[in-house]
């Protein structure tokens, strides 16, 4: 059974189509790398599957059940277990800046629970207080339970993000751009969390620009252009032996800024 | 020395009424406001028109006036005068205050970024848990310094509370001047004024204080 389908996701803004008819496929444990101009749609896909954006017309099945199916001109209702089946990682980290690092994890696992006490199959405190610190082992910051996001570099706040996502437990965790608000020399130890993740078998689908990474660690890759996806395939295929002359000027651009770097 | 305690402790009592009016304006007008400041963000363009109206009305024209009104008004419309001088003033400062602070509220508010919302959601929280958990403490430090502003000026406004009879301090200390041709007493009443503010004054900074540790 496939982790993750994607059946001819549409989404308009306006008269402007940005999304026409997405399909794709993901196993469990796979890594899937969107690139693509900006404006060409990654961004907007990724939303949709968080619903951040609700797609006007098409269907996402996880784990082989549908969990939003939209027919145009109604309204898709989005339930509590679909939000959950998506993680995303934001490019702007958007913690809580009230929170420490421990609590920004513990939050929203600490919400749920309380709307699941009646059913009688919460989580305790000290249940998700340990979960949190584990996964702040794996992202390497033990020692910043008790900090605050305004005292973390924006690498680590980033991992702290990585974390809190994790947190939920998505079948499907998402990255949306995660090293582009960073300085260069932050890069290394956000990429390198999500390398682990991905040795950890965790499915992942990232919006990236970082092209070395996407091929050191994606599976699939899929060149997005005017709201389709013009190309996809392994890394290999998609970044070094492109077919289409839109991704090979896309990826010209590229090089040329990373030999100007 | 004595008639100077007796005066003082006089003007205490007034004082007493004046902070009456504060408070209880407070109570009602922290919470209406956000109310208001709901309604004129509303999606539904009736209802955000509708109370955006209402707020212009009320920030629009002199509390004075507004006092004027909720107090004589129903008397002269209907026949029949409606509330007695201090529920009229607590109606009428409330309603005031929580104007000026729902918009207040909706600078702050609107100031959050969209980001704070959305890692919510994707969290599996509710709107309603994003905002009260999340967005409410970094709108409260935000808005400190204008809400101070306007919590100082309520303190000062309640002296027009006198004009439809409710007796504060400003009365209080001008009923010296009737009786006894004592004119000091109603100077004096500033001191009242300015240890309340400074109190005030000192609140809002160490609350200001208590939030810094972290930056929104």
């Amino acid at each position: 059974m496939k982790m993750l389908e994607v059946k001819n996701l549409r989404k308009r803004f306006g008269d402007n189509e940005v999304l026409k008819g997405i399909e794709l496929s993901l196993d469990k444990g796979e890594v899937l790398a969107i690139i693509g101009a900006s404006g060409g749609g990654k961004t907007t896909l990724l939303r949709c599957l968080n619903f951040l954006e609700r797609a006007d017309e098409g269907e996402i099945i996880v784990n082989g059940k549908s969990v939003y199916h939209a027919v145009p001109g109604e309204k898709t209702e989005v339930t509590p277990e679909a939000q959950l089946s998506f993680g995303l990682v934001f490019q702007q980290f958007n913690l809580f800046p009230q929170y420490s690092v421990i609590e920004n994890l513990m939050l929203a696992p600490t919400l749920r629970a309380k709307r699941q006490r009646s059913e009688g199959t919460a989580e305790t405190h000290e249940e998700i207080r340990e979960r949190a610190e584990q996964l702040l082992k794996t992202v390497g910051l033990t020692d910043k339970v008790n900090a605050y996001p305004c005292q973390l570099s924006g690498g680590q706040q980033q991992r702290v993000a990585i974390a809190r996502a994790l947190m939920l437990s998505p079948d499907i965790l998402c990255f949306d751009e995660p090293t582009s608000a960073l300085d260069p020399e932050l890069t290394g130890e956000v990429l390198k969390v999500i390398r682990g993740l991905r040795d950890s078998d965790r499915t992942m689908i990232i919006v990236t620009h970082e092209m070395e990474f996407a091929k050191n660690v994606a599976d699939k890759v899929i060149f997005v252009a005017d709201g389709i996806i013009e190309e996809e395939g392994t890394p290999e295929d998609v970044l070094v032996n492109p077919k289409s002359e839109k991704i090979k000027a896309f990826l010209s651009i590229i090089n040329k800024e990373e030999l100007e770097d | 020395m004595e008639q100077f305690l007796a005066i003082s402790l006089d003007l205490l009592v007034g004082f007493g009424e004046t902070l009456k009016i504060f408070f209880v304006t407070l109570a009602i007008a922290l919470p209406l406001g956000l109310l208001i400041s709901f309604g004129s963000m509303a999606k539904w363009k009736p209802l955000s028109a509708l109370t955006r109206a209402a707020v212009w009305v009320v920030r629009g024209t002199p509390l004075m006036l507004q006092l004027i009104v909720v107090y004589y008004g129903p008397g002269l419309i209907f026949g029949q005068m409606l509330f007695d001088s201090h529920s009229a003033v607590y109606i009428t400062f409330s309603i005031n205050y929580a104007c000026y602070f729902s918009e207040i509220y909706r600078g702050g508010i609107q100031s959050i970024s969209g980001g704070q919302y959305e890692a919510g959601q994707v969290l599996g929280m509710t709107r309603s848990e994003t905002f009260f958990k999340v967005v409410l403490l970094q709108v409260v430090k935000r808005i400190i310094a204008p809400m101070s502003n306007e919590i100082i000026t309520l303190v000062k406004d309640t002296s027009l509370a006198r004009i439809i009879t409710y007796y504060e301090l400003i009365y209080f200390a001008q009923r010296y001047i009737k009786d006894g041709g004592l004119l000091w007493p109603l100077f004096y009443t500033a001191v009242y004024y300015l240890v309340f503010t400074a109190i005030l004054t000192l609140l809002f900074r160490w609350l200001e204080k208590k939030l810094d540790y972290f930056k929104a």
